[in-house]
């Protein structure tokens, strides 16, 4: 992994706890503020609708950035390894049946990104776009006026590119509850995959996990290439 | 480099959800002289009932300044420059040229009693005694073939020219023998589409004939759509709440009293001057929201302090509508006004949706699961755990195989 891309991994993982941590709260606020402060001086709502919206912010720039370098990074294009082709279909399936046979059997090239690991994060990706437009729509769902801090064009655009969901979900609550539940299948993907990674760091003993952290592994092959 | 930005602004801004409050000098000035056409071509117009205004306002004790304050209140509301105010006091006296039929379908007539004057009725209770009603069932005095005949006369006589007001949701099911209509066993969809074909524009009053309402709640056993399912080609105006605002109605009616035309609207046809902005964006309480402070439980600290009510259900930051700025009988108050939760009554799917006096996370709303009633965080909770288990099951078996197929290297 490219420093760029370590940086953008880490990034997400801690927006993401950010924006899980403030999301409850503003769906539900779980803790209640009982200093004896007028209300204008302490503002925890919103302060944890800003630090809701600056995680989603941040997703918002860092899906433009993933979504270029998906499709063309000079290093691999991850989006080469989801196309239907005969290799990445042996691969994906070599390493779904060994995570389901508890095999170590490795009979493709393990240095890079495996098809497997692709799909994975292509899921990933769509699962967040999906609640970036949702939470950008209910967003703008405050901006009834039109107008905003930087513009009336923000908020027109946010209506062009997220009004469809409110079709789609039945109106606005419809829209928060799909928001809302696919923050449990975002979470759901995180356990899993944290699990995979150490699950594969153990069993094929390359050092997957660190890839993250320096990134590098090292790969049993006979030809010991670096990630 | 100032006229590209603007010109870039004006790109973007074009056609947006905005609510405009200001339009230009030209616009108004010419939507001022429409008007005027307007007004002295109804003023030629004969009367369509005996009553005039000023005598009705004075015989209930209203003097000349407090009418002349609402009327600057109103022409506010309805977002038009103080200029226009002249032009709206005459359009209420003008009331009585504009024909309205109202018909009622499924509903509990809570919007007719809406719009029945208090006991200290507001100018916009007046206006109702003022208006040309050429039909209403449940306030007329005629009855079965006599009321027929007279909703047959009213619809012939001002073909292309009146309001027909909705009140009530449509029963679609069974073919929709649900709800029927006069000595003929006309369905209401029926009726509605015929009263609807010779009407210059159909206002939908209320969720019920907004959005189906309270009859279209799950699992709608009559199958009750609102209006804008149904009428077609036509101009609609959805005046949703339950019961929607008089002052929403009277609004619509001076404006198309005004200019002939019915409001601008939003993308569920409400009129953006009522329904433009959130209840929370004008709420008294939202400095509490913000703050972080909420009633935790009826009679708490909080509530004895007007904190914020979104711990107990308050649907607010979901809900377009004007109760926050006009309220309530003659504007003295309103539900969060007075400790209650608002319970989004002006939007679609209320009912299921919307209408439970809890926090969202503490109601039972359909997960996408289908069927089942859950709650969206039991589902989650549920998926997370089944998950857990997986993960935890995989863990074990892998723990296992991994030291049988180590010792089958050492053998
Ligand atoms: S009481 Fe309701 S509308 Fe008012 S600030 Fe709280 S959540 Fe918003
Ligand atoms: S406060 Fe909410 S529930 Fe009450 S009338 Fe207004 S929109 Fe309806």
């Amino acid at each position: 992994m490219t420093p760029i891309m370590r940086t953008i991994h880490w990034m997400n993982a801690i927006c993401m706890v950010v924006a899980v941590a403030t999301g409850l709260y503003i769906g539900y606020p779980y803790y209640q503020t009982l200093i004896a402060d007028p209300a204008v001086d302490k503002y925890v709502m919103a302060w944890n609708r800003w630090g809701h919206f600056i995680a989603a912010i941040i997703f918002d720039v860092t899906a433009i950035l993933i979504g270029y370098l998906y499709l063309f990074s000079n290093f691999e294009k991850p989006y080469k390894k989801i196309l239907p082709t005969k290799k990445n279909f042996i691969e994906f399936c070599e390493v779904f049946f060994n995570l389901m046979t508890f095999n170590r059997r490795k009979k493709f090239d393990s240095s890079h990104s495996d098809s497997y690991n692709i799909m994975f994060f292509t899921l990933f990706h769509i699962l967040l776009v999906f609640m970036l437009l949702t939470g950008l729509q209910l967003y703008v769902h405050g901006l009834g006026s039109g107008h905003s801090s930087i513009g009336a064009w923000w908020p027109w655009i946010l209506h062009l590119s997220t009004d469809w969901t409110l079709s789609v979900f039945g109106g606005n609550m419809g829209v928060r509850i799909a928001h809302h539940t696919t923050m449990y299948l975002l979470i759901m993907w995180v356990m899993c995959h944290i699990y995979y990674q150490i699950w594969r760091t153990i069993f094929w003993q390359e050092g997957d996990i660190a890839i993250v952290f320096s990134g590098y592994k090292f790969a049993k092959n006979k030809k010991t290439e670096d990630k | 480099m100032v006229d590209s930005q603007d010109m870039v602004k004006k790109v973007f801004t074009q056609k947006s959800a905005r609510i405009d409050t200001n339009k230009g000098e030209e616009y108004y000035n010419c939507l001022f002289e429409n008007a005027k056409q307007r007004i002295s071509m109804l003023q030629k117009q004969p009367a369509l009932k005996d009553i005039d205004m000023i005598d009705v306002i004075e015989s209930e004790g209203i003097n000349r300044r407090d009418f002349m304050k609402w009327v600057s209140a109103t022409t506010a509301t309805l977002m038009l420059p103080p200029m226009f105010e002249p032009l709206v006091a005459q359009a209420t006296e003008l009331m009585n040229r504009v024909p309205v039929v109202w018909i009622e379908l499924q509903d509990c007539a809570g919007n007719s009693e809406a719009l029945l004057r208090s006991s200290a009725p507001t100018v916009d209770d007046l206006l109702f005694d003022v208006l040309s009603l050429e039909f209403h069932e449940t306030l007329q005095a005629a009855a079965g073939h006599d009321a027929d005949r007279q909703l047959e006369e009213a619809v012939e006589h001002f073909k292309g020219k009146y309001l027909l007001f909705v009140e009530g949701a449509i029963p679609m099911a069974n073919d929709g023998k649900y709800g029927t209509i006069g000595a003929s066993g006309e369905t209401f969809h029926e009726h509605l589409m015929r009263m609807s074909k010779d009407a210059a524009a159909v206002v939908a009053v209320g969720t019920c004939a907004t959005f189906g309402g309270i009859p279209a709640a799950a699992p709608n056993p009559t199958g009750a759509v609102g209006v804008m399912d149904l009428v077609k080609g036509k101009p609609v105006v959805n005046i949703p709440a339950c019961p929607a605002n008089p002052a929403n109605m009277v609004g619509v009616i001076l404006h198309f009293v005004l200019t002939g035309q019915i409001p601008e609207l939003d993308s569920l046809l409400r009129p953006k001057f009522a329904f433009g902005y959130r209840i929370h964006d004008n709420c008294e309480r939202r400095a509490h929201f913000d703050a972080g402070e909420f009633v935790e439980e009826w009679g708490d600290i909080g509530a004895q302090n007007n904190w914020c009510l979104y711990k107990v259900g308050c649907k607010g930051p979901m809900t377009f509508n004007n109760c926050s700025i006009i309220r309530y009988n003659e504007g003295t108050n309103w539900p969060v006004g007075v400790g209650r939760g608002c319970i989004g009554c002006s939007e679609p799917d209320f009912w299921d949706k919307y209408a439970y006096e809890r926090p969202m996370a503490n109601a039972n709303i359909k997960a996408p699961t289908g069927g089942v009633e859950k709650t969206v965080d039991e589902f989650g909770l549920g998926l997370l755990t089944a998950t857990t288990i997986g993960i935890g099951l995989h863990a074990v078996a892998s723990a296992i195989a991994g030291k049988k197929s180590e010792q089958n290297e050492e053998e």
